[in-house]
């Protein structure tokens, strides 16, 4: 299966260093996966906008994007909570036939047609269509051959590391789409802390939410601050040295929102990033300086020193 | 004075008014089943057990408690919702623990799409469509950022590429064919392609 | 049994058209049906009667048999699950094979939901009474067998409900096989403290009907005993029982305790819900039933190494016997009545309560264990992590129950009032103890429930939140639960902090019922219970003749119910074995040899095992066991060959009620031109 990225629209515009360490990550420098880029992708469609205000028009932008997957056969892969969350609701509306009629309607008026990828059903031989498959960045990261791939290129040391992982809300729930891990006791970002050789801390509440999403940090971002406030104070509590997570927008989230009520921010990076130091790569390109809280005692912790 | 003891002194507080009482007129018989329409389950099954407040990080910060908008929503009085309508994080735990199997996340969701339609759009929300329109996506693309990006050498954001203009394109149809542009209101920018 | 193809001596159709008062009779015009249909061939009697199941209505249909000779019957009323019964034996009075006795729903297939069309009521019940005028030439008179009813009975499940089934049945002079699967009979009753509403000592009342059981005479009690396969029919149950080895002579042991007290194993107390110990060598309880020695052989050090003979030692009668296997033995009973109970729920690890996490978060089960004073404590409540009497004490009820998420959606009905009564207790133990109950609904139904609820709040104190916990957290000095939860009287969420947390877990079927449910066939509710016939009306019966249920088998319950129930269900047994014979009806499969080959297609979809492969004439052929056959109709409809037709319900009599429907009857001209 050939994976396809989409970065959505919070990394490539001001977190770029994720898209590099994605990149790295996933290409010849790291774990030689087969992806490829459709430049044709746009917006998920974010669901705090469009899926809180009208459904019809976020499934039409949505089947948009899963139709550029569905024409070069490929399996999308995302980098972000809000991004994952968005499509594979899209794929699960889609499974039922009116609704496909109802969005094929639309997606007629600009020449495309959502029908799944079709393929050869084992003996009968008959053709079905297979919905379009989207999956997270950390999915496909924790399957058995990639992270032995994984373990066996770890080239600098994160052994003192103190990580702080933070799910985000859309990886974990509703259950009744996503169900890459147990909403009570995830555990694949911590595997792939530990297998990179750092220690994944346990902390109070470690899988509330950050307060960014849904519209809130948009609307009423002292609400949304607060909540973060909470997190911090959890994971503070308990010495951490870097926070972790797989959601651009948490990660944006706590970049920001730490100076309105702390002076001693913890760095806060996505996973794709922790993997990229870990596995040897160039730091000056992760774009870590671009992040609002220094990640300085990170990098003087894994004995980068200071830039 | 003491605080306890202002308050007795300083007399009523509240303005005395008959309107406390809840009569039919306040109330809307048909707010439930336009809530199911526009994808909330049922509330009226909804038990008001509070686990769904309990586990919500918004009810925990402010006066909003999800399980009374619940209450407002079985009862009908649609007014008493307006103010919830843009503080739920959708974080789901609500669902995840809601024994009736009820969703309340998307029943905020639902409160959303009735509010858009009756013309209460927060202006974040206005600003990010119409980027969507304009940029085909939603985060306008920074000249800093391009820059950094060069210094990576990461490839070329499409949006800045040619081709975006057919993408553009599409994003604007399908927008113009659901009428979602007339629902909020907003339209390309004129001198945009 | 007369093949449809024979010649039949000529048909003489009666039928009676009812007005059933307005029900029928204000909609549908019978005096025209009646009318109409007396123009049909062979058509003797064609009458409509105001309430046809009344006596005056039955003495017209019987006269209808003597004086005009009418020997085919169709009655025109309601549905055949009221009076079917009541008029087949009117026409069986009258002297005429109750199966040429036909009904036809005029009311609540037609009647009642055309109320606003009358005429075309009318026109739909004429064309229903034609379909079963033309039916009614079909039919063949059937013959209803008797099967004989062994005067014994089986109780699987030795709970109190077992126990008080197998009493009753006992005392009416049956031979009673009580099967246990634990050591002694007693089930999760003799493990509670007091019992709601009144107080009673659950050991003190049980232990007295348990000696009874020992006592009885026509009882035999079966423990440490598992049923491994049924076979059979109602009357004619066969059944084989397992007996697991004790490994101690059973008619040697006097139940002294010698052995256990020299026994060097000790392991976690499974009655005492893992808080205590007992030896590898034991009885459960002090009151067990039989008072004979146990060997676990999982932890037994013999059984482990070769060595250590200390019990064998110990024993003065030389009761053990290390080289005990299993031993099998065959029942022959007539009747079969399953109490095999319930079990609690379970909570989730890493759940919202934290059960498995938190060392003072335990379940009610355990509760009763830790203030009873046979318990692991001797009585006094204390808490798990530190041994400390607890002072603030919660309850979180609906656990397990009410939720749609864990696919649990019923009520459990015993949580509320058990969780008042032991905080009753809790109370009385304790004076300055505060409790606080955590409840969605309070369910205090019974008699003596309400009065109980309001004493626990009048003389003790005891606080009733209403919310549901969201969130536990534990303090890891004192190891004290803070629970958080939307208090929605006062729309508030609040934090408080407790020493002991209990949660009020709900009643799931018992692990052992499935395998007996598999082998009899029952039918299970849409909540994993077993089902009974009918909810109000049939509460012991199953689909199963000759099978009863009681007790939590069949919905959780209290014990005042579960006793009424145990002799609702030995009150059914009984009037069976009483008789001695059991009718069955012949609506069942009916194999034409010629015909069938022997695929075996039918035994496959057969729900009730009731059609086998056997030799018949050097033949395979199918053949049916009527006793056990429900007349489903399964088998019937899957014969590649057409061999099996379903009695009563043949193609030919069905299609013949299609054919008058579609409009063409048997060849005579139709009056009410055209279907």
């Amino acid at each position: 299966m050939t994976y396809a990225y989409f970065f959505g629209c919070v990394i490539p515009s001001r977190y770029p260093g994720v898209e590099y360490a994605v990149r790295w990550v996933m290409g010849p420098s790291g774990l030689k996966l087969d992806v490829q880029d459709v430049p044709e992708f746009s917006c998920c469609p974010v669901p705090g906008i469009f899926y809180s205000t009208d459904r019809d028009t976020w499934l039409a932008l949505a089947a948009r994007n899963l139709c550029l997957a569905q024409r070069g056969r490929l399996e999308v892969v995302t980098v972000c909570n809000g991004c994952y969350s968005s499509l594979l609701k899209a794929t699960e509306y889609l499974s039922e036939p009116k609704k496909m009629g109802q969005v094929n309607k639309v997606l007629g008026k600009v020449g495309m047609k959502y029908t799944g990828i079709p393929e050869k059903s084992g003996d009968s031989g008959r053709r079905i269509f297979r919905p379009v498959s989207v999956r997270h960045f950390v999915d496909v990261i924790h399957t058995d051959n990639v992270m032995l791939e994984l373990a066996n290129n770890v080239k600098r040391s994160l052994s003192k590391v103190r990580v702080a992982v933070h799910y985000g809300c859309h990886y974990l729930r509703p259950t009744e789409y996503t169900a890459i891990d147990d909403p009570n006791d995830p555990v694949k970002v911590d595997d792939i802390v530990k297998v990179l050789g750092a220690e994944s801390i346990d902390y109070e509440d470690k899988l509330s939410c950050c307060g960014a999403g849904g519209g809130v940090r948009s609307h009423v971002v002292e609400l949304a601050n607060s909540l973060c406030e909470d997190k911090f104070k959890n994971i503070s509590s308990e010495g951490a040295d870097v926070i972790v997570t797989p959601c651009p927008f948490c990660l944006l989230q706590f970049d920001n929102a730490q100076k309105t009520f702390t002076k001693r921010g913890i760095p806060v990076i996505h996973i794709a990033q922790l993997m990229a130091i870990a596995m040897g790569a160039d730091i000056s390109k992760l774009g870590l300086e671009l992040h609002n809280v220094s990640c300085n005692p990170l990098l003087a912790k894994i004995g980068e020193g200071a830039k | 004075m003491g605080e306890v003891e202002k308050v007795f002194t300083s007399g009523l507080a509240e303005k005395l008014s008959e309107d406390k009482i809840i009569t039919e007129d306040d109330l809307d018989p048909e707010f439930a089943a336009e809530i199911i329409r526009y994808g909330g389950k049922d509330v009226m099954t909804c038990l008001q057990c509070g686990n769904c407040t309990g586990v919500c990080p918004i009810s925990l910060k402010i006066e909003y408690k999800t399980r009374t908008t619940i209450k407002y929503c079985q009862f009908g009085m649609r007014k008493q919702t307006l103010e919830t309508r843009w503080v739920c994080a959708t974080c789901y735990r609500c669902y995840e623990h809601c024994p009736a199997d009820l969703n309340p996340a998307e029943l905020m969701i639902a409160l959303r799409h009735i509010a858009i339609r009756e013309g209460i759009i927060p202006p974040f929300v206005k600003v990010a469509a119409t980027n969507l329109l304009q940029y085909g996506m939603t985060v306008r693309p920074d000249e800093a950022m391009i820059k950094e990006r060069v210094k990576m050498g990461l490839p070329v954001l499409p949006q800045t590429k040619p081709g975006w203009e057919e993408v553009k394109k599409q994003i604007v149809t399908i927008i113009q064919t659901t009428k979602y542009d007339r629902l909020l209101g907003i339209a390309p920018k004129e001198g945009s392609e | 049994m007369t093949s449809p193809e024979s010649k039949k001596p000529e048909e003489k159709i009666g039928v009676f058209i009812c007005h059933c008062g307005t029900n029928i009779g204000g909609v549908v015009n019978c005096e025209k049906v009646a009318e109409n249909i007396s123009k049909l061939p062979g058509v003797v009697v064609s009458k409509d009667v105001k309430y046809a199941c009344s006596d005056l209505g039955q003495e017209d249909i019987r006269k209808a048999i003597r004086e005009n000779g009418v020997n085919r019957v169709v009655v025109a009323s309601c549905s055949p699950r009221l009076h079917e019964f009541t008029f087949k034996k009117c026409v069986e009075g009258a002297g005429l094979n109750p199966y040429f006795m036909h009904m036809v729903n005029l009311r609540e297939q037609c009647s009642w939901v055309h109320m606003k069309e009358p005429e075309k009521a009318t026109q739909k019940a004429e064309d229903l009474v034609k379909m079963g005028v033309d039916r009614s030439r079909l039919l063949t008179p059937l013959t209803p067998r008797e099967v004989s009813v062994e005067k014994s009975c089986l109780v699987i499940g030795g709970g109190i409900s077992g126990i008080q089934a197998a009493l009753d049945i006992g005392d009416k002079g049956f031979k009673t096989y009580l099967v246990e699967k634990e050591p002694s009979i007693g089930g999760h009753m003799a493990q509670l403290d007091k019992t709601f509403p009144t107080g009673d000592c659950a050991i003190c009342i049980l232990a007295p009907k348990m000696v009874e059981v020992a006592r009885n005479p026509n009882i035999e009690i079966l423990a440490y005993s598992e049923v491994v396969d049924i076979e059979g029919y109602v009357g004619n149950f066969k059944v084989k029982i397992r007996r697991k080895p004790r490994y101690v002579i059973e008619d040697k042991c006097v139940g002294c305790g010698v052995c256990a007290e020299k026994c060097p194993v000790k392991v976690p107390n499974e009655f005492d819900c893992g808080f205590g110990t007992r030896r590898a060598i034991y009885v459960p309880f002090p009151q067990a039933v039989p008072l004979k020695y146990t060997i676990d052989k999982e932890h037994c050090l013999h059984f482990k190494t070769g060595k250590c003979q200390l019990c064998v030692k110990a024993c003065v009668n030389q009761a053990i016997d290390h080289k005990q296997e299993p031993i099998d033995i065959e029942l022959n009973v007539g009747t079969i009545i399953v109490a095999t109970g319930f079990d609690t729920y379970v909570p989730i690890r890493k759940g919202v309560y934290k059960y498995w996490e938190y060392k003072n978060v335990i379940t009610a089960l355990e509760l009763e264990r830790l203030i009873n004073a046979a318990g692991p404590t001797g009585g006094h409540l204390v808490r798990p992590s530190d041994g400390v009497e607890p002072k603030r004490i919660a309850f979180i009820q609906c656990v397990g129950s009410r939720n749609i998420k864990l696919q649990h959606k019923y009520c459990s009905r015993v949580c509320c009032m058990y969780a008042i009564k032991n905080a009753q207790i809790i109370s009385e133990h304790t004076p300055d103890s505060e409790i606080a109950i955590y409840y969605n609904d309070v369910r205090a139904f019974g008699k003596g429930f309400e009065e109980l609820y309001h004493r626990v709040r009048e003389d003790y104190g005891v606080e009733f939140i209403r919310g549901r916990p969201a969130k536990l957290t534990r303090d890891p000095l004192t190891e004290n639960i803070t629970i958080r939860a939307e208090e929605t009287l006062l729309a508030k969420i609040t934090e408080r902090e407790f020493d002991l947390v209990v949660l009020s877990v709900g009643l799931i079927p018992a692990a052992g019922t499935s395998p007996i449910q598999k082998m009899l066939s029952l039918p299970v509710s849409d909540d994993g219970f077993l089902q009974e016939s009918h909810p109000k009306l049939r509460p012991v019966e199953t689909a199963i003749e000759g099978v009863f249920i009681c007790g939590c088998v069949q919905s959780p319950k209290d014990i005042p119910d579960s006793v009424a129930q145990a002799k609702g269900a030995a009150s059914a047994a009984s009037t069976m074995m009483i008789k001695g014979k059991h009718i069955v009806e012949p609506l069942c499969a009916s194999v034409t040899n010629e015909l069938c080959v022997g695929c075996g297609l039918c035994t496959e979809v057969c729900p009730y095992k009731a059609i086998e492969l056997k030799e018949v004439d050097g033949l395979t052929k199918a053949v049916v066991t009527e006793a056990l056959c429900h007349g489903c109709g399964t088998c019937a409809a899957s014969c590649p060959q057409h061999a099996i037709s379903q009695l009563q319900f043949t193609d030919d009599q069905i299609l013949s009620e299609l054919t008058a429907a579609l409009g063409s009857t048997n060849g005579a001209k139709d009056s009410a031109g055209g279907g």
